[in-house]
């Protein structure tokens, strides 16, 4: 940015870019440390591993007490995402572009998980689910991963429907679209990359979530990161390794498409 | 579009997302506050409780002083990336904010795993330095204090890369020019440039990750040691072992008001320097 060019400042970038580097190092390391375990032998827990095999990647995916935990996660996700989007995106779009009564208020309180703590929310949705009489079912842990995942939706469908040319739609009403048609024929066609990456970060939110979900889960609704949760706490063993490996690539991928969508990319993350 | 069309549009654009709110984000908090005051007997006796059981008074302590260590530091590392971020043409900090948003979105329990691993009594840290040294090397590194620090902390940078990164950018290159023209150096120009126009940022970074670590659950459980746990261990704690919800409700409400305590200034400093306004 600044054009001068002599040695003091030269090396005072240096010595920032030395320090970022050494930061992301930090941040990388323990990610990457967990893929060549996910592909060491079944029998012990060691850096780097002794020999390689796909062994660990099998018990995850083939023995039953890993596999219906994950199949679990990935129902419940799809599901909280399906809910999330059907009534944030609307939402999203009608907070960005009009002033209502109670505007306030209403986005407050969807945009509340982003400051009460989780565990507290756990607990609240915890007492809640045991009142309505629907501990432990699987539509207790939807219902509250939903509660996480909506203000994220919202978030991002509001930063892109901000970045659209309103005259757009002012065109389609004037032309006589009612406002559902112009919703559908106008803004969600321009709001495609939005909504993929907010899709995507919904499914992600709900498949990684674990403290909502270890209060919520019965014996029969136990997530892939419940199951994972009490195995780091009471035994840590090998299989860990490949479900991390797992989780992490659903990461990156969920990563490398919202920036490739780079609108609905996130910039304010928060878990 | 007239008006009773609006509102009959608004209806049917916000009244599912309204239903969720008024059915699963409100009556939780609602729940809790109940809870925690015995239902409609309105006592206080739980907040009596928790205010002279010593075991909430360190577990308070505890979660103050981690919280605010582990938030102040790790926004001081953001700041470090952010500030290189924001050096950055346009297309390579596309590529390097894959290094941030990756750990970002990856499963706490992946980094908590991933911690135990390194820091370990056999792991690969200790490896590394019985190594170097030549001699078997097993320091404690997790399952007590530094463990959860570092794991704390290491979750929550790239939480506040984001707010500071959006602050620094938002600084006019002529400022910097002007500057750089009138012959300050670098340490001056981030003392009287960079770090004050990246405040909201700043204190935005910082608030969320304060936060965001006093309601930490995961780490603290599988990182730190029996004496480290934090608040929200202690709500598991009553509400798993020994099932007693008022008091975990209670211990929720005070970790809710702590929040609203440290949030509502800022709250305020935004909304007065309008800044931020569709933010969080």
């Amino acid at each position: 940015m600044s054009k001068i060019r002599d040695s003091h400042s030269q090396r005072y970038r240096v010595f920032g870019t030395a320090l970022a580097v050494i930061i992301y190092i930090g941040l990388l390391a323990p990610l990457v440390v967990t893929v060549p375990m996910a592909f060491g032998p079944a029998n012990t827990l060691a850096f780097p591993p002794q020999d390689y095999s796909l062994d660990l990647f099998k018990i995850f995916f083939f023995t039953s007490g890993w596999r219906g935990p994950l199949f679990e996660s990935i129902k419940i996700a799809l599901a909280a995402m399906a809910i999330a989007m059907l009534t944030g995106v609307p939402a999203g779009y009608w907070i960005a572009r009009h002033n209502f009564v109670g505007k306030r208020l209403v986005t407050g309180v969807i945009m509340s998980p982003f400051v009460v703590p989780t565990v507290v929310a756990a607990l609240g949705l915890y007492l809640c689910f045991s009142y309505a009489g629907l501990s432990g079912t699987m539509i207790s842990l939807v219902l509250g991963h939903v509660t996480v995942a909506l203000p994220f939706v919202v978030l991002m469908i509001i930063a892109g429907v901000v970045k659209l040319d309103p005259n757009l739609e002012f065109g389609a009403e004037l032309m006589g679209a009612g406002p559902i048609r112009m919703f559908v024929t106008v803004v969600l066609p321009q709001l495609i990359p939005s909504l993929v990456s907010s899709a995507l970060f919904a499914f992600l939110i709900s498949f990684d979530e674990v403290v909502i979900s270890s209060f919520l889960a019965g014996p029969n609704t136990i997530t892939l990161p419940v199951k994972m949760f009490g195995a780091l706490q009471w035994e840590v063993s090998p299989v860990i390794a490949a479900v991390s490996s797992f989780l992490m690539a659903v990461s990156l991928l969920v990563c490398i498409v919202a920036i490739a969508l780079r609108r609905g990319a996130p910039l304010e993350g928060e878990r | 579009m007239n008006r009773s069309s609006t509102i009959g549009a608004q209806a049917i654009f916000m009244s599912p997302a309204v239903l969720l709110a008024a059915t699963i984000m409100l009556p939780p908090l609602f729940f809790i506050l109940y809870t925690s005051v015995h239902g409609t007997s309105l006592s206080l006796h739980e907040y009596r409780e928790i205010a002279s059981s010593s075991l909430f008074r360190r577990t308070l302590g505890t979660t103050l002083v981690i919280a605010v260590a582990s938030s102040v530091l790790s926004v001081f590392l953001a700041f470090i990336v952010a500030v290189h971020l924001a050096r950055q043409t346009a297309r390579r900090r596309t590529i390097l904010l894959v290094l941030v948003l990756l750990p970002l979105w990856t499963s706490i329990l992946v980094k908590c795993f991933a911690f135990t691993i390194i820091l370990g009594r056999d792991g690969i840290l200790n490896g590394i330095l019985s190594w170097l040294f030549n001699t078997k090397i097993q320091l404690p590194l997790v399952l007590n204090r530094i463990g959860l620090f570092v794991g704390l902390t290491n979750s929550l940078v790239p939480i506040a890369v984001f707010p500071i990164l959006a602050s620094v950018l938002a600084i006019d290159d002529s400022v910097y020019r002007a500057a750089s023209i009138m012959g300050a150096k670098p340490a001056r120009i981030l003392r009287t440039i960079t770090i004050p126009l990246s405040l909201p940022g700043i204190l935005a970074g910082l608030f969320t990750t304060f936060v965001y670590s006093l309601g930490a659950y995961i780490v603290p459980s599988l990182l730190g040691g029996p004496r480290d746990q934090m608040l929200s261990n202690l709500v598991d704690f009553y509400n798993r072992q020994v099932l007693d919800w008022p008091r975990a409700a209670a211990i929720s409400v005070v970790l809710l008001a702590m929040i609203s305590v440290f949030g509502t200034p800022l709250a305020f400093w935004r909304q007065r320097k309008g800044i931020g306004g569709a933010r969080v």
